[in-house]
């Protein structure tokens, strides 16, 4: 079990180690305003990566990220922009993630649609819908605090990192606890393990599925706002294939594509790993194609070190 | 040889002209039917009424378009344009000032109907080569097109000439000789404009940065590398720390890289340049998080509101812009000049220009930072 947990963390703080000296000056790789920079940088994909874990632990997927964040930031943008009072605008983003969310899950278990293709379709609705609400356009929003949440470099000093971070942090560990320590929690891990069997043991799948999603589209909002505060716009076309990088975070942190597998803190050093190795190889000067290729090899990487300890672990 | 072909469009599309006014459909119908009915011509007077009715309105209608004809003022054309996006103000520019050209062509009596679609997903090759493919089977006249791609498009376009539909390029190069005619920013001399102002500004020495756009856009890659050959030739002691970094498509990504950037070398330089709108957008994002806008010189391409409250805060020192406008309204335009088979140049330079925050307030910077887009965007 402290494998597991450590396996990431040991991934995480070889990737800081290497590109620390690979820079050529480690003192500007882990400087406090580069970990501030990290942080905010990886914060959108870490709120996903919450949602995402429920849901790919229940043995779902969820490839609607991407546009449920830009469909938020717009909606977001849009009630800001009619001098709706911050506090509402944020949490009707956050609400409207939610509902995208909900129709995810009873196209799931109404439609008997399989997650891969629910949210397949969604993907498509849901961009179109972002596009269609801004009227094809940006959406610029006046200042207000909403702005701040996700800068990288906060206005009150003793917050350290953006507010955003802290908020993605409380998060986390609330759900993680949730995960651990609810009933609700154990029966997501019984779901993802063997469907048949929760439902025998008399857990309704349905309706906990219609949760899980519904949950989870709350943070894909969340992480919409977030977006809108990072480019202080709405943009129905940005965070294409985020959905990507969420998926990542989760399986590099330990979870499993096949259900029942998976943890939050996990998935959080996913995120950071991948946000780590992107600042490093920017600040080193190397081409973009490298950074891929590196990030694709960990990803491959991390899954198959996990099968052979799971292997390890069974014989 | 083109010609020929542009002649025998125009014949068709005079033809399908007719077919499509609503005034005149009921003959038409009419006629249609009077053929299908023909062996049955015996049967009754109802047919014979028929027949009259058929008769007097083919007359009415001969004379018609007879009318119309000596007019010679019945030409049609259908004109594509495709864009690399939509949702950027650059693009709704050119949106614009495509159907300015459609109505000031219509006051000539041409009647110029300008369909416009960009790719779905804005930095996809893939999606802009489906949409070219996609109006070839649509019968329309003529292609202006803003390609993603110096050479994925390349193909869809000489694709569209052998069907007879001739292509007009704008805003950034193809490399193909099928093209009619190429209209855009000199791209080049905009990044010399940008380095000329950066020497300028830092006296002739210090170091800057550059952050480029996105592998395989012409129009930026050239704005670089005006920039940094102009750098080097004419403020040798200013030394450029990286220049082989990109922003990446969107504003996001753009703000993201500009951090990391920023992080390495943000206490060594006094200047960057960034290449395009997105780049420009998501660098002033940095700069502002971190508290260095307006603390060293900025310069960027292409304009936005943010950018013009940015320049009036001292947080950027300078924008390129072009005139997506005009290139809307030329680029149709030189493909209904060309339809008429008038000759037309093979380059045409839409312009550039430098817009600092003391000329910000001039008529003719204003004309350019606002183009009347809600007067023809409906």
């Amino acid at each position: 079990m402290w494998l597991r947990t450590l396996g990431p963390f040991a991934g995480l703080g070889l990737v800081v180690l290497i590109f620390a000296l690979l820079t050529g000056s480690p003192g500007k790789y882990l400087s406090i305003s580069n970990l501030r920079i990290v942080l905010s940088q990886t914060m959108i994909v870490a709120l996903g990566a919450i949602g995402m874990t429920l849901i790919i632990i229940s043995g779902g997927i969820d490839l609607s990220v991407g546009s449920n964040i830009a469909l938020t930031s717009v909606v977001t943008a849009l009630a800001l922009r009619h001098s709706w009072p911050p506090s509402v605008a944020l949490l009707g983003g956050i609400i409207v993630g939610g509902l995208v969310g909900l129709v995810n899950g009873l196209a799931i278990t109404s439609l008997r649609v399989v997650p891969f293709i629910a949210t397949l379709g969604m993907l498509g609705i849901a961009r179109g819908a972002a596009k269609w609400a801004a009227g094809e356009q940006t959406v610029n929003v006046p200042p207000t605090w909403v702005n701040e949440l996700a800068v990288t470099f906060p206005k009150q000093r003793w917050l350290i990192v953006a507010p955003g971070v802290w908020i993605a942090l409380l998060l986390a560990i609330f759900v993680a606890v949730l995960l651990q320590n609810t009933i609700f929690g154990r029966h997501v891990f019984a779901l993802g393990s063997n469907e048949a069997a929760a439902r025998a043991c008399g857990i309704y799948t349905a309706r906990l599925k219609l949760w899980i999603y519904s949950l989870a589209g709350l943070f894909f909002g969340l992480a919409g706002v977030m977006q809108l505060s990072r480019l202080r716009q709405g943009d129905p076309t940005v965070a294409v294939g985020v959905e990507l990088d969420v998926i990542a975070a989760v399986v590099i942190g330990g979870g499993s594509l096949t259900g029942g597998e998976g943890s939050i803190l996990g998935s959080m050093v996913g995120a950071l790993i991948m946000a780590f190795l992107r600042n490093g190889c920017q600040q080193i000067g190397w081409p973009n194609y490298i950074q891929e290729i590196i990030i694709g090899g960990i990803i491959v990487l991390a899954v198959a070190v996990d099968r052979l300890r799971a292997l390890h672990a069974s014989s | 040889m083109l010609d020929g072909t542009v002649h025998t469009r125009l014949y068709e599309i005079k033809s399908v002209k007719v077919f499509s006014d609503r005034s005149q459909a009921t003959p038409v119908a009419a006629r249609n039917l009077a053929h299908a009915r023909k062996p049955r011509k015996k049967r009754m007077s109802i047919v014979k009424c028929n027949r009259f009715i058929l008769v007097v309105s083919l007359a009415a209608m001969s004379l018609f378009a007879a009318c119309k004809s000596d007019k010679g003022s019945s030409k049609h054309f259908t004109i594509a344009v495709v864009p690399q996006g939509s949702t950027h103000e650059f693009w709704k520019s050119i949106h614009a000032g495509a159907n300015k050209a459609s109505r000031d062509l219509a006051g000539l009596g041409l009647e110029v109907s300008v369909l416009w679609k960009g790719p779905l997903r804005e930095d996809d090759r893939e999606q802009q080569v489906q949409v070219v493919e996609g109006f070839l089977s649509q019968g329309i006249n003529g292609i202006v097109l803003a390609p993603f791609d110096r050479r994925a498009l390349v193909r869809p376009v000489e694709e569209a000439k052998r069907a007879g539909i001739p292509t007009i390029v704008i805003d950034s190069a193809l490399d193909s000789d099928d093209v009619v005619s190429f209209l855009a920013s000199d791209n080049y001399h905009g990044g010399e404009l940008a380095a000329d102002l950066m020497g300028k500004l830092l006296a002739g020495k210090g170091k800057v940065l550059m952050l480029r756009y996105q592998e395989g856009s012409a129009s930026t890659e050239a704005r670089e590398q005006g920039f940094l050959e102009k750098m080097k030739s004419s403020y040798p002691n200013i030394a450029l720390l990286s220049s082989n970094q990109y922003a990446g498509a969107t504003r996001d990504t753009a703000k993201r890289a500009a951090e990391n950037l920023l992080n390495r070398y943000g206490d060594q330089i006094q200047g960057m340049f960034t290449p395009n709108e997105s780049s420009t957008a998501g660098t002033l994002l940095a700069l502002e998080d971190i508290n260095k806008a307006g603390k060293i010189v900025f310069l960027g391409f292409d304009s936005s509101e943010p950018f013009l409250k940015a320049m009036r805060e001292g947080k950027l020192q300078g924008i390129v812009v072009q005139n997506p406008f005009r290139m809307g309204e030329w680029g149709v335009k030189t493909m209904v000049d060309h339809l008429l088979g008038r000759p037309v140049p093979k380059k045409i330079d839409t312009g550039v220009q430098l817009i600092t925050p003391e000329n910000l307030d001039s008529p003719e910077s204003r004309q350019l930072l606002h183009p009347p887009l809600d007067q023809y965007l409906k």
